[in-house]
């Protein structure tokens, strides 16, 4: 059997395990938690698998119902599409920690669907990173925005209901943006296959509507990655979440957004390069204003997840602005920063969580001293922080290295500047709160008297600590893996 | 001043818009690109090649069959995503609703009975008449999911809940999703990719089949989860 009529396994099992969880859980929420455990782990190793192929062999396409493309559905792998076994890894961990964490925060009649929507969204994010098709792609789109929206108001905290619905109704327009552009393209080529769009947009007219679809297709998905000044709905949603779930779309879902736009200038650096010029332009320099701006409102952040949050802003900007220069060490460490940065803002985000669990408070001036009853949490969080800063040899540090190689390679020394002003003032938050949890006398009795977090937490943060890590000592090979993806992106 | 800043928004956003639909190839020529490229193969070969005479249905369940799996996955989403943010405690749903035991009118009940048994009938032609005909399980699930709300709203929240047994009910709520599944997987293992049908011109009856298939899991799942969406959302916390 050839390898790549697995592809679609990677959608289907985690659907079917979606679909059947309120089932396995309707007895005893805790098999819920293990049954999409399980399937998150099936996910995840044939999405590994499917990365190994594309690794030995390349690229390589399936033919839904065995309709040939255009006619038929086309799920394309490639070397961005690689995020699935990076989905696959994360959501793993997510649910292995999120077994504890739920069954404490959320009522027990809401626990087998907080996994269904977990494995919903999860089956939402890989089905939109191997489509090959551009309605394909919003109908898994919808799937990952809607079961997002719920998961930030399951838990029904303080504002919870309100910043759900602040998301639902941005993500509803962006949604809309995407459906009306995928509509014109339609309209002037008549198709709707990715390759075959770009194959026919080429020598056409109707230059306007061609542009309109795609400003269309990037303000609909620079919404969905909360691109500054699209990122209201941000702070509030990842704040608010129960911690698995900001970790997910801290790390993951925003990334879609990221992926979607890859897509597009796929279509578009194939066509209509005339076209890209002023775009780039624009991402770059929103993503250098996302840099600055979200790292100097993070500065001013009391609660641990707050802050975290706006770095997401901060970090979605490196790559947006990456993407912008348009050369290939800018679009390489843009492509791997997706990677690395999911894998940071996972590892940060839950272990905040794991913090959040023991001691019950969030802000940092409550949290002081909390590195002595929580070393290993502690620890995990600071090689959180360090990879997030950049600082060598830990993972964020090579695609920020890329990026502003990138700047110069484009001949825009400004926006190295900002990619050190980011750093620079990311180093000065992360610095606060190590501060914080190692230097100072606790302040609260619930963190003095904390004890550290179940084997079911620091096992996952440990696992994703020795990640960051490890990503930074082993950074080449993500880098030349997604090397042919982007030279051919840009037709060299 | 901010109704000013919305309306200018709004008008920024609209104009390109407007102009670029302005632009597209007029509606309805036959020399469009969306008239001439794809669409010759469905109306010659869908009834042929896909196996229903409709060639809407043809693309939606089978050319483009993987599309609508992702569909009736954002309906079974919305009915997931509606259960975890109403329900706060187990059973809340077969408690009776605040108002539901006041008298009603006899008129309307017995209208409601009198009709039903057509309206249900309808939904099963529907579905089964998707093959040849407009319609088909959305259309059919929709009707029939407004006909059990109609019953729970007429006769009593207990008798409509009666139409869908508790043990059964998260099945019936994943039907259109499993439908598409297990008719995908029957197409991996036998006919080579994902959602593909046989090819064979004698197979024709199993195209069909599989087409039923689909129609109802997707009448079915539909109808079931309005009935429970409405349900959660009538339902005390």
């Amino acid at each position: 059997m050839d390898g790549t009529t697995l592809l679609p396994a990677v959608v289907v099992v985690p659907l079917l395990g979606a679909v059947l969880t309120p089932i396995v859980g309707r007895t005893r929420a805790r098999m819920a938690g293990l049954w999409a455990l399980a399937v998150a782990c099936l996910t995840a190793a044939v999405g590994t698998a499917l990365v190994a192929l594309v690794a030995l062999r390349g690229p390589f396409s399936y033919e839904m119902g065995a309709w040939a493309p255009p006619w038929g559905i086309e799920l394309r792998m490639d070397e961005f599409g690689a995020s699935i076994a990076v989905i696959g890894f994360l959501e793993v961990l997510t649910m292995l920690f999120a077994i504890k964490y739920v069954e404490k925060l959320l009522l027990p009649v809401r626990i087998p669907y907080f996994y269904t929507l977990m494995l919903l969204n999860a089956a939402g994010m890989i089905g939109f990173a191997v489509s090959g098709d551009l309605f394909n792609m919003f109908v898994f789109l919808e799937i990952l925005s809607l079961s997002g929206y719920a998961l930030v108001a399951i838990a029904g905290e303080r504002i919870a209901e309100m910043a759900a619905f602040k998301y639902l109704a941005l993500g509803a327009v962006s949604s809309l943006f995407v459906l009306l552009s995928v509509g014109l393209l339609y309209a002037v080529t008549g198709t709707l296959n990715i390759a075959d769009v770009a194959k026919r947009l080429t020598g056409t007219g109707y230059a306007l509507p061609v542009a309109v679809a795609l400003a269309g297709l990037v303000l609909g998905f620079s919404v969905k990655a909360a691109l500054f000044p699209l990122h209201a709905w941000l702070p509030d949603a990842h704040t608010i979440a129960p911690s698995p779930v900001s970790a997910v779309l801290s790390g993951l879902v925003v990334k879609v957004g990221v992926l979607g736009t890859l897509r597009v200038l796929q279509i578009y650096y194939a066509a209509r390069p005339q076209q890209l010029p002023v775009l780039n332009g624009m991402l770059a320099w929103l993503g250098a204003i996302s840099i600055v701006m979200g790292a100097f409102f993070a500065i001013f952040q009391e609660d641990i997840k707050m802050m975290l949050a706006y770095s997401t802003i901060s970090n979605i900007g490196y790559i947006f602005m990456g993407i912008g220069l348009g050369s290939t060490y800018g679009l390489i460490g843009a492509t791997v920063h997706i990677f690395n940065h999911a894998l940071i803002k996972v590892t940060l985000f839950l272990a905040a969580g794991a913090i959040i669990y023991r001691t019950g408070c969030r802000n940092l001036t409550d949290l002081r001293g909390v590195g002595r009853v929580m070393p290993w949490t502690s620890a995990v969080m600071t090689v959180g922080a360090l990879s997030i800063v950049g600082i060598p040899p830990t993972a964020g540090f090579l695609c920020k290295w890329y990026i502003a190689l990138g700047a110069v390679q484009a001949d825009k020394l400004m926006f190295a500047v900002a990619v050190l002003f980011g750093a620079l003032f990311i180093l000065i938050y992360y610095i606060r709160m190590v501060n914080a949890f190692y230097f100072r006398e606790p302040t609260r009795p619930e963190v003095a008297t904390a004890t550290e977090a179940p084997l079911s937490m620091v096992g996952p943060l440990v696992v994703l600590a020795a990640g960051c890590l490890l990503m930074g000592v082993l950074g080449r090979i993500p880098l030349s893996f997604v090397e042919p993806a982007v030279l051919r992106m840009l037709g060299q | 001043m901010k109704r000013i800043a919305v309306i200018a928004v709004l008008v920024a956003a609209f104009v390109p818009l407007a102009a670029a639909v302005a632009q597209l190839p007029t509606f309805g020529e036959a020399s469009n690109p969306t008239n001439t490229y794809l669409v010759p193969r469905y109306l010659q070969k869908g009834p042929e090649e896909a196996g229903a005479a409709n060639v809407v249905t043809d693309v939606i369940l089978n050319y483009r069959g993987y599309d609508t799996n992702g569909e009736v996955v954002v309906i079974f989403t919305a009915l997931i995503a509606a259960l975890a943010t109403l329900l706060v405690r187990p059973k809340q749903m077969a408690a009776t609703p605040p108002g539901d035991d006041a008298p009603r009118s006899p008129i309307v009940s017995f209208v409601v009975k009198a009709i039903a048994p057509f309206i249900a009938v309808f939904t099963v032609y529907l579905v089964l008449h998707g093959h040849l005909s407009p319609g088909g399980g959305f259309q059919g699930g929709t009707i029939f999911g407004a006909l059990i709300i109609l019953l729970s709203l007429t006769l009593g929240h207990k008798y409509g809940l009666s139409l869908l047994p508790e043990r059964s009910r998260p099945w019936l709520q994943a039907a259109a999703v499993l439908a598409f599944i297990a008719v995908g997987l029957l197409g991996w293992a036998l006919c080579g990719a994902y959602l593909a049908y046989p090819s064979y011109s004698q197979l024709e009856w199993v195209r069909e089949g599989w087409l039923i298939a689909l129609e109802i899991g997707i009448g079915v799942g539909g109808a079931a989860i309005f009935a429970t969406v409405f349900w959660t959302m009538e339902a005390e916390p």
